[in-house]
């Protein structure tokens, strides 16, 4: 559930930061989906790598061990 | 042509501009200045159209010549002014455009008054020089004589006393006294200066030649002297050598030459001697006023050049240039016009015709320059239009070769991927506001630096910053992901997910922590961090996470070659590159990360190189205890079927479609679009180029292109393991250097100690992992763009744009 959520906030945060990219730097549509597709590119990046560290830890296999002497 | 069966929205960057071949005829009278003002523009690349001329054939040879002399000058009068300290002056805003005769000229008297000045200078100094000489041997030698008279006098004095006491018996004295007193009278001597080294084998020389019958005197001079022949500073002795006989002194002439001793004239008698000296000293003063004033009109000069040097310069190199250009251009029979052809932006085309225009109306020509477009078969420059920031991305994909006209350009995704995956290795969120610093600091300077010289290194970093800039704000992101703010974890998010059993907490160090609440919302838990089990578990995370990025990597390549092949309508290209290679690629690897995607989201123990090798193996055993969902046999047997009918997908019927498509088009039974818009006897013409089609030979390839991707995308797969390893060096190596010198510093309880193990830590910090983990990581992820990603689509066999610039030239510093 906590998966669902964040990624439904990355995909708020990619429409909200295409939607400024658009007011920001309007320069053509050529130009424009340029710049709407590195947007989109960032938070796919962005997003796999949360999404990917998220799910390892979701049902870990091991737990952290302390040293003995702790 | 190929573009109208384009309907997908432009982009900027993904595809290079169009390219059309132009053909202008510009009459004679205004080519020069048409030349000129387009390099202005800087958007044509001509072709030479007189490559089969050498240099002196070419029309233009002798105005180079010129330049090349203009040049010379340029040079010289370079060299004079760092000699003589003075720098170009930097502010030549104004615009004094001199022509090229009204330079020529201009330069050449410059340099011959500047020759004639420097000879001048040269011959009045040598004359000083020599003045001085002559009045310090009038002042040391002077010294000997006076010394001498005071010791004479001195004895005979005493010579007086004897004679006196001895009475009677001192007549046959007298008479010697009398015989040596005529033999003085004979004796001559010769005066100078010679150097201080050779000063020794002169004297000995001497005295072997003339068989000791001389006497030499030497005087060591203070202060270096400067010799009139070279004009150095030297140290040297006075010499005077008494003689008698003129066999000897021609034998002391010989060592003084061969020697370089200066003789300089020395008369013995004291009035004389006064008077000398007094002239001298006003010789040598009246020609230290002039040489002063010479060397000031000298400076005076050199400053005058020196305000309009650089303008000079850049005129020069300008045209230089624009009759290399000239000499590029086919010259017509009538001798009116010249007929020049090149490649430029399709955008451009109304810029050129307005430059041409202006050209015309500035020289009052008679008939305008023509423009026209050419059809052509030839395949254009790749032309981007790149901005500050933009550019340097498109450098790195430029270094690994220069797109194919109209080709797909990673360059798109690699403004974002190539930072990120960089950021991917070197995660943590302390070093990237490090990074981020330098960067901004190098673009809040931007006007600054961009207009001086900077070193080769700061030339580059200067270069990048921009992408250095971006690096900071992705290692800045996968740092919080990573947790490490200079290897030290934070509770940012919210509470560890992780806590002990039981109150007493005894077993967090034998069976450990047990997951208390739910997933740490973003990013590592910070209780893993330096805890036993630490490394599995980030080893682990490490390498699936490389595997999945690497795929999705390696299937946005595959993509895009299927924008390729549907942007040039190669249907082979899609039906049978990009759909099988899309099959195999996600058969296995596709099928690997979503194994791995399933794990961890049931949490099961299956051992996945257990699956993968034993899918292989034994398709068709059962799966036992690894297996993670229903129907997983089923699903593995059909995946590699699948995988097994791509490689032979993928290299079977291309090279027979291909020669099929040949034979269609060779017969003349197929309409080819590539042809549409051209007369169908040039049509059949063209074709005779294409006549050879040798199968076997694109058989081969075709072979080769298979195993290279099949084998490819296990290599490469493999090979996005780097961003584990590195990952894992810096994480380990930033742990090392906080835990064993900083905290073991504070242990000491010591200010002295804490205060070195503060800088060491500093120091090791930013130069072990902020510059050489940083390149570290710029070059893997450099590596990981050219090969794994460009790999899967990209030609790059095109050839850049090169236009005729000036802004191109001002950046070559030889003239």
């Amino acid at each position: 559930m906590g998966f669902l959520v964040t990624t439904l906030i990355f995909v708020v945060i990619g429409i909200i930061a295409c939607l400024c990219t658009r007011i920001c730097c309007n320069r053509g549509p050529s130009t424009n989906l340029f710049h709407l597709t590195l947007v989109i590119t960032a938070t796919i990046c962005c997003w796999m790598m949360w999404a990917i560290v998220y799910l390892a830890q979701m049902k870990p296999l091991i737990v952290p061990i302390l040293n003995e002497g702790e | 042509m190929v573009n109208e069966g384009r309907f997908l929205p432009t982009m900027d960057l993904l595809r290079s501009e169009p390219m059309q071949l132009v053909q202008l005829i510009i009459p004679i009278e205004s080519a020069h200045r048409s030349i000129s003002y387009l390099g202005d523009l800087g958007l044509i690349q001509f072709k030479d159209l007189n490559a089969d001329k050498s240099p002196f054939q070419r029309t233009y040879a002798s105005q180079i010549k010129r330049c090349g002399e203009m040049a010379r000058r340029l040079r010289l009068f370079k060299e004079q002014m760092t000699k003589a300290g003075v720098s170009p002056s930097t502010w030549s805003t104004r615009d004094n455009h001199f022509d090229l005769e009204h330079l020529e000229v201009k330069l050449e008297e410059l340099e011959a008054e500047l020759l004639e000045i420097n000879a001048n200078n040269e011959k009045l100094q040598h004359t000083y020089n020599e003045l001085l000489e002559y009045k310090l041997v009038l002042e040391k030698v002077g010294e000997f004589f006076s010394s001498a008279k005071n010791k004479a006098v001195a004895q005979q004095k005493e010579l007086e006393f004897q004679t006196t006491v001895e009475g009677s018996i001192d007549s046959p004295l007298l008479l010697e006294q009398e015989e040596t007193t005529t033999k003085q009278i004979k004796l001559r001597f010769i005066s100078g200066l010679v150097h201080r080294e050779k000063s020794i084998p002169f004297e000995r020389i001497i005295f072997r030649a003339t068989r000791g019958n001389v006497f030499l005197k030497q005087a060591v001079i203070q202060h270096p002297v400067l010799d009139p022949l070279s004009g150095e500073k030297v140290h040297k002795n006075v010499f005077v050598v008494f003689y008698s006989g003129e066999r000897v002194k021609s034998k002391i002439l010989k060592i003084c030459d061969a020697f370089g001793a200066n003789r300089y004239p020395f008369s013995d008698d004291l009035s004389k001697q006064f008077q000398t000296i007094r002239e001298v000293s006003g010789r040598l003063s009246e020609l230290k006023t002039t040489i002063d004033a010479g060397l000031i009109h000298r400076s005076t000069l050199l400053q005058t050049i020196g305000y309009h040097y650089e303008q000079w310069s850049l005129q020069l190199k300008k045209e230089k240039s624009i009759y290399h250009t000239l000499n590029m251009l086919s010259i017509n029979v009538t001798k009116k016009c010249l007929l020049a052809e090149g490649w430029c932006p399709v955008f451009a085309t109304s810029q050129i015709h307005k430059v041409l225009e202006r050209a015309t109306m500035d020289c009052s020509s008679q008939v305008g320059a023509i423009f026209q477009v050419l059809e052509t078969k030839e395949s254009p420059p790749t032309y981007f239009s790149t901005n500050k920031f933009t550019s340097s991305f498109q450098e790195i994909v430029d270094a690994y070769g220069i797109a194919k006209y109209q080709e797909a350009n990673p360059g798109v995704y690699t403004i974002v991927t190539f930072p990120f995956l960089f950021a991917v290795m070197f995660g943590d969120w302390g070093h990237g506001i490090c990074l981020l610093l330098a960067a901004l600091y190098l673009i809040i300077r931007e006007k600054k630096f961009a207009s001086q010289k900077l070193g080769d290194i700061m030339e580059m970093a200067f270069g990048g910053r921009y992408i250095i800039m971006l690096m900071a704000l992705f290692s800045i992101y996968t740092g919080l992901i990573y947790n490490e703010f200079f290897s030290v974890p934070f509770e940012l998010f919210g509470p560890s997910a992780y806590g002990c059993r039981d109150s007493s907490c005894r077993d967090a160090s034998t069976t450990g922590f047990i997951k208390v609440r739910s997933t740490y919302p973003f990013g590592v838990d910070p209780k893993w961090h330096g805890t036993r089990s630490e490394l599995p578990f980030l080893n682990s995370l490490k390498m699936k996470m490389s595997i999945l990025l690497g795929v999705s990597q390696m299937n946005l390549g595959i993509i895009m070659s299927y924008f390729n092949a549907k942007y040039f309508e190669n249907n082979i290209n899609i039906w049978y590159q990009f759909v099988p290679q899309i099959i195999f690629l996600n058969s296995l690897f596709g099928y690997l990360s979503l194994l791995i995607i399933i794990k961890w989201s049931t949490g099961s123990q299956a051992d996945l190189y257990h699956v993968m090798i034993y899918m292989f193996l034994s398709p068709t055993d059962d799966l036992g205890e690894n297996q993670l969902f229903v129907g997983q046999k089923l699903l593995q047997l059909v995946l590699l079927l699948l995988a097994l009918v791509a490689v032979p997908w993928m290299l079977v019927p291309k090279p027979f479609l291909l020669k099929k498509q040949h034979q269609e088009r060779h017969q003349g039974q197929s309409y080819d679009l590539l042809y549409g818009t051209d007369d169908p006897l040039e049509s059949e013409s063209q074709s005779i180029p294409h006549d050879e089609f040798d199968f076997s030979e694109v058989f081969v390839h075709q072979l080769i292109h298979t195993i290279e991707f099949v084998l490819g995308a296990v290599s490469n797969t493999a090979s996005y393991l780097r961003l584990w390893a590195l990952s894992l060096a810096h994480s380990e190596l930033s742990s090392v250097f906080y835990d064993k010198v900083l905290l073991l510093a504070w242990g000491y309880n010591s200010t002295i100690v804490l205060i070195v193990g503060i800088f060491v830590f500093i120091c090791a910090t930013v130069g072990v992992l902020l510059l050489m983990e940083s390149l570290s990581a710029f070059l893997h992820a450099l590596r990981l763009h050219w090969v794994e990603y460009q790999n899967k689509f990209y030609e790059g066999d095109g050839y850049k744009f090169f236009p005729f610039s000036f802004t191109l030239l001002t950046d070559e510093d030889e003239l």
